[in-house]
């Protein structure tokens, strides 16, 4: 009986329901400074002088950090470009970019003394949406001056992608029906419920940091060239996430912390309220106009896509979420022709960053709502035209990439069957579906090491972060069956540089393929070693001795891992060590940087109900089915999934920030920035997966936990349009908006 | 006088408790800061996601829009406060056999929040759950394994009741009783 | 929040006599649902915060007296919701104490604090005008009884005078068999602040009451005599016809983030009809919820 594939506790599991679970905010350190920071209540604003007397005179106030304590010219970061000052310099760029930051010995005292610096400063004008940001005369986000040979930089579009193939001119004349539409995608906030906090402390001659950052390297990274300390001197520690969603994959006030413990020689911590990590992190906006051509029969024969992303004032990762979300916005089909045209567009607002689908959630909900308009155009079957077009497994439906890697049309057969999509629904409902395709990690770069301790007993170092995915656990799954160790006996190390060995990243729904290769390679390495082991006890040759899950075999002998390693390792012990690497190395000429490492797949097929007079959506039924390779923990893959779908179902049904004129965020908070909650559920939902073993990772897995995020909207919206004929084109579809447009429709 | 200490005394799981605080300062402030109780967390503020939950004398309230001072007198439980010794509350095992508890943010308040909600209602519907952790937010998880959980628990039965506060049923609150000993009292 | 003394005086004559002496640097707590909040952001900066909680004259819990009931300041949502004779005779005001909020935050919010906090979308507010709920203020110079529909004025502001406390709330026995409701509209099905909250109350003698909070400044209370709105056998023009006669001051603001002003007024009548169908049928089954 193997481990990986069933569902043993949750490996943290019994920290997190008894309060153990400590998370960077619960961390103490001796003589911390409390960090408090210092914005402005407006969109933008030319700073001027900043006057810190009566801060610095409360008792307690050991420091008001401003641009004049830091290093000139100002130090600047960012994974895209270098663009985000450490503190704001010149202007306030956002509603909520800090201008100064006070560290005291208390709480109230940060607080009252940041309510006491005194900025001057003149209000400039802003934009906040993409018809503003892309007008003529638009006030510019970026100063031109910091890229010189880019021809948009008059402009606040940061970069334009293109993708194409085919001959979609001479493929507009074939098409038979043409179907087009303009779709809109708010701006939401990951809302984790745990708040970004960091901590920063003077280590020796290097500094720590604590943050509960996806990617603890890159992290490390950035603060050594910020400090211009070498990697060695920088220790990040990196405590397990109580959610990030992708928000906390990036540097955001680690600089300015590891700046203030320099200065006060102290250790110093940030927790955000709520409000300020809705100013830290969002996904970005977007306007999407979707262009298809089809044959009567409902093939595919074109398709043109322009999408806009409205991003925030500093890059983040957003360009990134764009190129990578706009190249897979054909959708998982067969189709000759494609025109895709996708620009960062910069704003005045919250910096954009990752957020599960990375990019595809916006440009999905064009793409398959437009297939599902097209689909009653052409009279079609939604499910008919998905499997019609559904590129087939091998198929190189993306030239030039990764082919299908999965049976997608089971996924979507499937999810018509737990449904009963081929009968009729029950009177007064509308039934819907939709498909979301993602593409894996183009590049990676994953080491681990396992240690098999003489009692048989295991410790695993990963640098992934285990931000509620349940990382650890598959990991000690993996180690407990290549070496034999019951799963209690397995140890898992993360997030501590010093300590772990190199990860890239936690993002992109890698690390079940990256750092579970890994470790498995780890695992394959120090089976090696047991075997030139055993080979030497017995006095046989290797080539007659297999060692395999937990178990040495010698002929018709099977000996336990632990026999041979503590007769092996002999009266001075020891342990064995294994080091495991995953790579994928970029393809340069590639237009992400490389190929894609899998996909996600996911199909989602929704039962609604809307009250008329209301505009109010109801879901008696909610089936979501991914295809994920293998699910190396049913349950955690389970409680992934239908997280994913309670999420979209927020984007979809209530989410979005709502800004005033002036370009400041009204609803900062949880009373008026409202996410599902246990009473909005649908009334049944049902998940399942599709298990083929196709994956890249340990024993056929995919990545997954973003998949089914991300046909959430179109599927609701597609029930929505059978129940009332009418398509909504803007998210969220609240009740005032559905209301809206029956009355319309009804004139 | 603003800013002058204020001497309470209070009950936290099962432990008496005697500190000076500030009158400013939420009990949640005082539960994490002043007591060293960790496992109650800080997300909204506002007593909109209820991560900051306790119960106060067996009912639930949100610790962030509670002074410390108004739990003078008080009897507290925290999440620290539900195992008793080394066995955990039929809520806690429910949570880790139906995999609820994720990225673990949410889970101190809804387990706590569940302890209230089957104190009052032993055999809740399925409605009667939603509604009841309704001021418990997850992001994580969709909720369906929290429910799940609770309804397990419930269908196992042995609830303590409004006995909550003082331990499981019948067994009566001496000494500390905590299963993660009360860190020492922080200094101000 | 920033630094405030505290003080908890035992007796009302202790707790009307700070807030006379320390004016508006005091402010009284009660469950703190709303208060903390407004500290918390910076809208209001008490010097000091009086917790009323320890008066020994306030009471918690819900009282028969001759005609009406008495329900203590001190009586919190929780105990309304679960209080046999509100589920049975005022059950628009179960019904709407059920949905303040959490339940975290119903085992705090006072009654008597929902009311003082007079938000135009105070859910409670309704319910308590339909059923012609008095307000018992006590201050210096004594007590007195104030109709609840002159108790608002509007949002944060109360006809309560400085140093005043509210010690209770009267609700009147029916005095005729009568169903009631309470509905609203909001953002999601888990709780929420309302768009529109309404009760309805229809009397056997064909009297109907209105009151619907969250258009306009303060709630208000309207009132049908004619019979049309209670009358089962009205068509729906007539019913909409008289309703729309009836809410012209709704004045929904044009700057809430949780509405438009035109969607409030479609649903105060989509509302007002479904309420009313439910009243007349509770009323029909004996005046309590089927």
């Amino acid at each position: 009986m193997t481990v990986v594939g069933s569902s043993p506790a949750r490996v943290g599991g019994v920290e997190r329901v008894t309060g153990g679970q400590a998370y960077v905010a619960d961390i103490r350190l001796e003589d911390t400074l409390h960090i408090k920071l210092v914005t402005l209540d407006v969109a933008r604003a030319r700073i001027g002088a900043i006057d810190t007397r009566a801060a610095c005179d409360v008792p307690g106030v050991r420091l008001v950090m401003t641009t004049a304590d830091l290093p000139q010219p100002m130090p600047r970061f960012g994974p895209q470009r270098r663009d985000r000052p450490v503190l704001a310099v010149d202007e306030t760029k956002y509603h909520g970019d800090p201008v100064a930051a006070v560290a005291a010995d208390s709480r109230d005292a940060a607080e009252e003394a940041a309510r006491l610096v005194r900025v001057e400063f003149e209000e400039l004008p802003a934009v906040h949406t993409l018809a503003a940001a892309l007008a003529q005369d638009a006030p510019l986000v970026q100063d031109p001056a910091l890229r010189p040979k880019d021809p948009q930089a008059e402009t606040n579009v940061l970069h334009e992608h293109r993708h194409s193939w085919g001959d979609s001119d001479a493929a507009e004349r074939e098409a038979e029906v043409v179907v087009e539409g303009t779709y809109t995608f708010p701006m939401v906030t990951q809302f984790a419920i745990e708040p970004h906090a960091f901590m920063a402390a003077p280590d020796g001659d290097g500094i720590a940091v604590w943050s509960a950052i996806q990617h603890p390297n890159w992290l490390q990274r950035v603060i050594a060239d910020l400090l211009q300390l070498p990697l060695a001197k920088v220790r990040v520690h990196a405590p397990d996430p109580g959610g990030a969603f992708g928000g906390k994959q990036h540097a955001k006030y680690e600089p300015l912390l590891a700046f203030m413990a320099l200065a006060t020689g102290r250790p110093v911590k940030l927790v955000l309220s709520l409000e300020e990590t809705f100013q830290a992190v969002r996904r970005g906006a977007a306007g999407v106009h979707v262009r298809t051509g089809f044959r009567r029969d409902g093939t595919l024969v074109f398709r043109d896509l322009e999408a806009d992303y409205l991003i925030g004032a500093y890059a983040d990762i957003a360009d990134r979420t764009v190129a990578k979300g706009s190249y897979t916005s054909m959708g998982p089909y067969r189709c000759p022709a494609v025109r895709i045209v996708a620009r960062s567009v910069l704003s005045h607002t919250v910096p954009s960053t990752a957020f599960r689908g990375f990019g595809n959630p916006q440009q999905i909900w064009a793409v398959e709502s437009n297939m599902d308009e097209a689909a009653r155009t052409l009279d079609i079957d939604p499910l008919e035209l998905r499997l019609r077009n559904l590129a087939r497994k091998g198929e190189a439906f993306i030239p030039g990439d990764t082919p299908a890697d999965g049976d997608w049309a089971q996924a979507v057969e499937r999810a018509a069957e737990l449904i009963g999509w081929r009968t009729p629904p029950p009177a007064g409902r509308g039934r819907g579906l939709a498909v979301g395709l993602k593409s894996g990690p183009t590049t990676g770069l994953s080491y681990s090491t396992v240690r098999l301790l003489v009692d048989g007993s295991v410790i695993v170092s990963a640098g992934t972060s285990d931000m509620g995915q349940g990382a650890r656990t598959i990991f000690a799954q993996i180690a407990a069956d290549e070496l034999g160790a019951p799963i209690e006996w397995v140890t898992v190390v993360m997030g501590d540089t010093a300590v772990v060995p190199y990860d890239q990243q936690t993002s992109a729904s890698r690390s079940s393929v990256f750092m579970g290769n890994s470790i498995l390679s780890a695992c394959r390495d120090i089976q090696a070693k047991l075997r030139a082991m055993a080979a030497r006890l017995e006095s046989v040759d290797e080539e007659d001795i297999l060692v395999t899950r937990g178990e040495v075999r010698i002929d018709e002998r099977v000996l336990p891992i632990r026999d041979v390693l503590s007769r092996g390792l002999g009266r001075l012990g020891g342990e064995l060590i294994g080091v495991g690497e995953m790579r994928k190395d970029a393809e340069p000429d590639h237009p992400l940087g490389g190929t894609a490492a899998f996909y996600e797949f996911n199909c989602t097929a929704v039962e609604v109900e809307v009250d008329r007079e209301t505009g109010d959506i109801s879901i008696p039924w909610y089936v979501t089915v991914s295809d994920v390779g293998k699910a190396l923990n049913p349950l955690q893959v389970r409680g992934q999934d239908e997280g994913a779908a309670v999420m979209g179902l927020g984007h979809t049904l209530m989410e979005h920030y709502i800004y005033d004129d002036a370009g400041r965020i009204r609803n900062l908070g949880a009373i008026d920035y409202r996410i599902p909650t246990s009473m909005d559920l649908p009334l049944r939902m049902d998940s399942d997966i599709i298990e083929n073993a196709d994956g890249p990772g340990p024993y056929g897995s995919k990545g997954m936990s973003e998949g089914a995020l991300l046909p959430v909207a179109p599927a609701v919206a597609s029930a929505v349009r059978d129940a009332t004929g009418l398509s909504i084109r803007n998210l969220p579809l609240t009740p005032e908006r559905v209301w809206r447009a029956l009355r319309d429709a009804s004139g | 006088m603003t800013g002058e200490l204020r001497r309470i005394d209070m009950t936290v799981n099962g432990r008496a408790r005697a500190i000076d605080v500030l009158p400013h300062h939420t009990l949640l402030e005082v539960l994490r800061d002043d007591l060293g109780l960790t496992g109650t967390k800080e997300c909204c503020l506002v007593g909109e996601c209820g991560a900051c939950t306790v119960l106060v004398d067996d009912v639930s309230v949100d610790s962030c829009l509670m002074l410390g001072v108004e739990a003078d007198g008080a009897s507290i439980t925290t999440v620290e406060g539900l195992a008793f010794g080394e066995r955990l509350h039929p809520l806690q095992q429910a949570f880790l056999d139906t995999g609820a508890a994720q990225c673990g943010f949410c889970i101190p308040g809804q387990l706590v929040s569940a302890a209230a909600l089957l104190a009052e209602t032993p055999h809740p519907t399925r409605a009667e759950i939603e509604e009841g952790l309704a001021g418990n937010l997850c992001r994580c998880g969709g909720y369906e394994q929290i429910i799940e959980a609770v309804a397990a628990a419930a269908a196992a039965g042995d609830h303590p009741g409004r006995a909550a506060s003082t331990g499981h049923a019948g067994v009566p609150a001496v000494g500390d009783r905590a299963s993660t000993p009360d860190a020492e009292l922080a200094p101000q | 929040m920033h630094a405030f003394a505290y003080e908890r005086p035992r007796n009302l004559a202790d707790a009307l006599g700070l807030l006379t002496d320390l004016g508006t640097e005091a402010r009284p707590l009660a469950g703190g649902t709303d208060l903390i909040i407004r500290i918390r952001d910076g809208s209001i900066r008490p010097r000091t915060v009086v917790d009323i909680k320890g008066v020994a004259e306030l009471e918690r819990g819900i009282r028969e007296d001759d005609d009406h009931l008495t329900i203590g300041a001190r009586t919190v949502m929780t105990d309304l919701l679960r209080d046999e004779r509100i589920r049975r005779d005022y059950a628009a005001l179960a019904e709407a104490a059920a949905v303040v909020g959490s339940a975290q935050i119903r085992n705090r919010a006072t009654l008597a604090g929902n009311i003082c906090n007079a938000s135009p979308a105070a859910d409670t507010a309704p319910a308590l005008l339909a059923y012609g709920a008095r307000v018992v203020a006590v201050g210096p110079s004594g007590s007195r009884v104030i109709p609840l529909d002159a108790f608002f004025v509007r949002s944060g502001v109360t006809t309560l005078a400085a140093g005043e406390l509210v010690s209770a709330i009267e609700l009147p026995h029916p005095s005729t068999p009568r169903g009631s409701v309470h509905v609203r509209r909001t953002r999601r099905r888990g709780h929420d602040l309302a768009s529109v909250t309404l009760a309805c109350t229809v009397d056997a003698d064909g009297t109907t009451r209105i009151a619907y909070g969250s258009l306009g400044p303060r709630p208000l209370l309207v009132v049908d005599e004619t019979g049309v709105l209670a009358d089962p056998a009205a068509t729906d023009d007539a019913r909409e016809a008289r309703l729309a006669a009836l809410f012209t001051d709704a004045t929904p603001s044009p700057r809430s983030m949780r509405a438009s002003p035109e969607y409030r007024l479609a649903m105060l009548r989509v509302l007002g009809l479904r309420a009313l169908r439910t009243a007349v049928e509770r009323l029909g089954t004996g005046g309590r919820p089927s």
